[in-house]
């Protein structure tokens, strides 16, 4: 056993968890969102016009949506139209991960960077496996490490204990995280998905994006997105909290049908989205 | 090259790609030097943002300098996984990509008119070696 592990055992772990009071509320314009997007009734006019109403969220959904991201050849200028363009699953996510822009922010230094990144190579590796529900893809990319948002808010010394054993250049944040707590931020992101009630395209990779062979739901999306994050962590863009790359899962790898000779045109893909992801460093 | 928001592009920077309108007609070529009223011509359309050619501020030394510590950081980045091939080969690519920048960096230092005209097409050969 670890010398110092802040909590015994597993049970207790779990107890930990539910102590965790102030959860992040899911921000009520995702919940609405997701309710009209429920009834098959809603139209894209409707939902545009209740993004709308929020101007400062509507041009931060509107900035991501005409960033290098998405590679748009035409300016996308209302949120009604990025409905129809890029879909609701994805304008969703873009309206939720505004929403938390702040929380990526102030968690962790250099998480946000890690996120678009992981992002834009999630978008990368889906564009050369052509995929036609990249966008999708994509977001689940941008959310992926959002547990470690809420380790960061609500467990600020076990998230020291983390950083301490980061620092040596050898440990892995999830398995520090692990030793310290018996659980890791993709059981954080998992519980936090169930709680906002996220489509199993952005739980399942949040959930199991270090070990994407266990997923069953939604497999391709996270075996990209578990590639995604060694690829942008191997290229030191950003900081996910320690600045090594992880071990791939073979077994993801090889469902994608990915050849080693793929990762050269990938990066020509990435590089010219990430000098030009700049702009919405700050989409404030 | 970079791409950078309107707001920040100035008379004399050079394009590195040709620009074009939302629906296709070309408004200024490839090479071609930014102008004032090719500034307000852009923000009259909606067009937010220009790739431009990089201009090289630093010297040989500082880009040889670069490179020795993104090898160094790279290499700290990679020390855990060293069995899986699957990972050298990202490695080994991070590296030609890194090569590939330091010598296009160097010969437009050392000859800035034709470097940025004749930029050659990528050797075949470093999809191979990748995978040796
Ligand atoms: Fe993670
Ligand atoms: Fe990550």
């Amino acid at each position: 056993m670890p010398s110092q592990p802040a909590i015994q055992d597993r049970v207790q772990a779990k107890r930990e968890v539910r102590r965790i009071k102030n959860l992040p509320t899911v921000p009520g314009i995702v919940a609405k969102i997701s309710r009209m997007v429920e009834n098959p009734e809603t139209s894209a006019a409707e939902v545009g016009r209740l993004i709308s109403q929020d101007q400062v969220l509507s041009a931060k959904v509107l900035r991501m949506a005409n960033s290098a991201f998405f590679g748009m050849s035409r300016k996308i200028s209302s949120i009604s139209q990025a409905l129809v363009i890029l879909g609701f699953e994805v304008v969703k996510g873009l309206v939720l991960t505004s929403s938390v822009f702040d929380m990526i922010q102030k968690s962790m230094a250099g998480l946000w960077e890690h996120s678009i990144g992981c992002a834009a190579a999630s978008g990368a590796v889906a564009t050369l496996l052509g995929r036609d529900d990249a966008e999708e893809i994509l977001v689940a990319g941008l959310l992926h490490d959002l547990g470690k948002v809420v380790l960061a808010l609500n467990l600020p010394e076990e998230m020291n204990l983390v950083r301490e054993k980061v620092k040596n250049g050898k440990v892995l944040f999830y398995e520090a995280e692990n030793e310290v707590l018996d659980f890791d931020h993709s059981e954080l992101g998992q519980w936090l998905a169930e709680h906002w009630n996220l489509p199993e395209s952005l739980a399942e990779p949040m959930r199991l994006h270090h070990r994407p062979e266990k997923a069953v739901l939604k497999p391709e999306c996270t075996a990209i997105v578990h590639i995604a994050d060694i690829i942008i962590r191997a290229k030191g863009f950003g900081n996910a909290g320690d600045l090594l790359v992880p071990p791939v899962s073979m077994a993801a790898w090889e469902m994608l049908g990915l050849r080693k000779t793929d990762f050269l045109p990938i990066l020509d893909i990435l590089e010219p989205k990430l000098s030009s992801l700049c702009d919405i460093t700050s989409i404030d | 090259m970079k791409r950078i928001p309107i707001d920040k592009a100035v008379p004399g920077q050079v394009l590195a790609e040709k620009l074009t309108r939302h629906d296709g007609v070309l408004l200024a070529g490839q090479g071609s030097a930014i102008t004032e009223g090719l500034l307000r011509m852009l923000a009259r359309m909606n067009i937010d943002s220009v790739v431009i050619e990089e201009e090289e501020s630093r010297s040989v030394e500082e880009v040889l300098e670069d490179f020795r510590r993104f090898t160094q950081d790279l290499d700290a980045r990679f020390v855990r996984i060293e069995p899986q091939s699957v990972l050298q080969a990202l490695k080994k690519t991070m590296l030609y990509l890194a090569e590939k920048d330091r010598d296009e960096t160097l010969a437009l230092i050392n000859n800035p008119v034709s470097a940025s005209e004749g930029s050659a097409e990528p050797p075949q050969g470093a999809a191979e070696s990748v995978n040796a």
